[in-house]
């Protein structure tokens, strides 16, 4: 028993060393590159840790854009590194060597919405106000904001909720098709609150807190999908009560919806 | 028994105090929203009568330069009245059709220039006056009640029904496209991106169901084993396709395929994603991979977005005359995050490729054409859409500028013939 616990306990430090001493294997970072258009914990300590040494004046919110890309090569050309712009291993780990990163700070700012910086030169306390609240951590075409993202998934899941997934993106690639078309508002909120338009906006039922796939299904049509194939219409023939709707020339049925032009 | 009628009686009270103070406050709710589209109403008759004049005051020159104050009027008013129109409930077909005319009106006043055929402009405006009046009359007629107090928000919305209707607003409706029709009928390349968008332009040879399906089968062999159920579009779709439904394990979702030549034009899974994630470098690889074998071979990598639990990649065609992107010969792909599968592919708008036709090349000094401040940090050209919806050849840069400390980021597009901006964009 003593031997097989000896032999366990060899084991666990020899796979620590090899661990610990793994080339590819920063203490900090994931072991992953990080490029323009990538997001998440990895992105939010990179925008901390140029911030901490001054290279980055940008948002800290973990969405590796053109700010974050300008300030990376910066960096990689003050410390002789290639500028590439893409955050490898020796990038990561000169950054690790130059900066610090305080992740409980940064974090808790992100969670409570706060607006914050994390430079070094100055006390941390003094880096912060209250802000309005925790914002979407995603990645959007240029042309699309948060809000935009926001209020198309309410309109998706008050209108949709119950449909195939499919049926989600089409009902937000409808909302998408208004806007470039000349017989409709030219926005986001000008389409959804155009009165009579969406029953979810007349019942109240827009106000409901969307789920993570609604908000994934209005990605995916802000992304270039569009299931409805270029419908400006839907309806459901279970319930719908306007004789007009039924004369629009029909394009296909998605779960209970009917999309048309 | 007395506390039973004291209860009874107190819950009664209770109600009826409720139910009084919510009637009063829906009656005061509907009063304040009354109000809110009548003033709506009146200004769009008031502006209307503004338009008319705008119109009739363009007339007035045979030169575009005296009429463009004027010409501004229209392009400001009609885009005022879009904004009236669409924030009223409304008889869908009217408001469209509605919208529609003044969106063209104002296009058509904004890009009147020294090259517009006078003549050609005249008429046009001459009819456009003819028809606003008129409108503005009918408009007046129909929204006389509601401005005037005499109609409540219930009144107005049952009066849009075509049972209770005094009013004939789909005949209004009618009367606006045929309008729209004779004043500002559909440019060549306004005709010409509806042919495209409507795939009324591919030739190739129709493909059966069965054949629809071989080809999902063999673009997604890891998804197309167990259920799959094909439908064909409805008959008023503008291009007949398969849409064919999957589900496999844990799997589902669609992909649509033309019935005129076997193209993808869009492709959704969904299923549970894993919180493991490959680098990007290795999903790129997949995906080109993926591209190749799947017979699109003249695509170059645009950009990608990450999100939490795929990579929206997208690329854009190439033309080999110049090397220019084409921006509108999109492919958008999604992939999955865990282990690099393909769970999204949208290829509508590559299977409409653009017509691109040679143009000249003028040079420039782009260091005097752009200010001392900002730096050019790519060049290259791209076929970009201009708003007369034509294809041009363009300078497409990307530069920098110092904003207070911050970069920022900007694509610039040039005609490389007239060297007029087509756009710029800020880059996030």
């Amino acid at each position: 028993m003593k031997k097989i616990i000896i032999r366990m306990i060899t084991i666990i430090l020899l796979l620590g060393c090899v661990y610990s001493t793994s080339p590819g294997q920063i203490e900090a970072f994931s072991s992953q590159d990080i490029a323009r258009g990538a997001f998440g914990d990895d992105v939010i300590e990179l925008q901390s840790r140029l911030q901490y040494i001054g290279y980055y004046t940008g948002t800290i919110d973990g969405t590796f854009g053109y700010g974050t890309y300008w300030a990376l090569r910066n960096f990689q050309d003050k410390y002789g590194l290639p500028v590439d712009g893409i955050a490898g291993l020796k990038t990561r780990q000169k950054l690790i060597e130059v900066s610090q990163y305080d992740e409980k700070y940064v974090k808790n700012n992100m969670n409570k919405g706060n607006k914050f910086t994390y430079y070094g030169s100055k006390p941390l306390a003094s880096q912060v106000e209250k802000g309005t609240g925790k914002k979407e951590n995603v990645q959007l075409p240029a042309k699309y904001s948060e809000q935009d993202l926001k209020l198309i998934a309410n309109a998706v899941y008050g209108e949709a909720r119950g449909e195939p997934y499919e049926g989600q993106v089409a009902v937000a690639a409808v909302i998408l098709n208004r806007i470039e078309h000349p017989d409709f508002p030219d926005t986001v909120g000008g389409v959804i609150f155009q009165p009579l338009a969406f029953t979810a906006v007349a019942d109240g039922q827009i106000w409901l807190t969307p789920n993570e796939r609604a908000k994934e299904a209005v990605l995916d049509a802000i992304n270039g999908w569009d299931p409805s194939e270029n419908a400006i219409y839907y309806f459901n023939p279970i319930t719908a009560t306007s004789e007009w709707i039924w004369s629009r020339p029909q394009i296909k049925k998605i779960g209970l919806h009917i999309f048309c032009r | 028994m007395k506390k039973l009628i004291f209860v009874l009686v107190y819950s009664v009270a209770a109600l009826s105090i409720f139910s009084y103070g919510k009637s009063v406050e829906n009656e005061q709710l509907s009063i304040a929203l009354s109000g809110q589209y009548a003033s709506k109403m009146t200004d769009a008759s008031a502006k209307l009568e503004e338009l008319d004049t705008a119109v009739k005051k363009t007339l007035l020159f045979n030169e575009a330069d005296g009429s463009s104050k004027a010409r501004e009027d229209i392009w400001r008013l009609s885009s005022d009245i879009k904004n009236s129109v669409s924030s009223l409930p409304m008889d869908p077909s009217f408001s469209t059709s509605w919208m529609n005319y003044l969106g063209r009106l104002g296009n058509f006043a904004k890009d009147a220039n020294h090259a517009t055929d006078n003549a050609e402009y005249h008429r046009v405006m001459k009819l456009a006056s003819k028809n606003l009046r008129s409108m503005a009359d009918e408009w007046g007629v129909a929204t006389a009640d509601m401005v005037g107090g005499g109609l409540s928000i219930d009144g107005w919305k049952k009066r849009l029904d075509a049972d209770e209707s005094s009013h004939d607003w789909a005949g209004m409706g009618t009367t606006v496209k045929q309008y729209t029709e004779s004043d500002f009928p559909l440019t060549a390349s306004e005709s010409d991106s509806m042919k495209k968008k409507d795939l009324k332009e591919m030739k190739d040879p129709k493909v059966t169901r069965d054949e629809a399906v071989v080809k999902f089968k063999k673009l997604f062999p890891y998804l197309s084993n167990e259920t799959i159920g094909v439908e064909e579009s409805k008959p008023g779709s503008p291009y007949p396709f398969y849409h064919i439904r999957f589900a496999e394990e844990e799997s589902i979702g669609y992909i649509d395929i033309t019935e005129k030549g076997g193209h993808v034009l869009s492709f959704l899974a969904e299923r549970p994603f894993g919180k493991e994630s490959l680098p990007f470098e290795d999903l790129k690889k997949k995906a080109e991979s993926f591209l190749k074998d799947a017979g699109y071979k003249d695509l170059v990598y645009e950009e990608a977005r990450e999100n939490n639990t795929a990579w929206h990649m997208v690329y854009v065609r190439v033309e080999p005359k110049y090397g220019a992107k084409v921006f509108s010969d999109t492919i958008h792909l999604k992939i999955a995050k865990d282990n690099g599968g393909i769970v999204g592919l949208d290829a509508s708008e590559y299977i409409r490729k653009e017509k691109t036709e040679q143009q000249p090349i003028t040079q420039k000094d782009w260091k005097k054409f752009f200010h001392s401040g900002v730096t050019i940090v790519k060049e290259e050209y791209a076929y970009v859409e201009n708003e007369h919806l034509e294809q041009r050849l363009t300078h497409y840069f990307t530069v920098t500028l110092d904003e207070n400390g911050k970069i920022g980021t900007y694509a610039v597009v040039v005609d490389t013939e007239t060297s007029e901006v087509i756009k710029t964009e800020k880059l996030q």
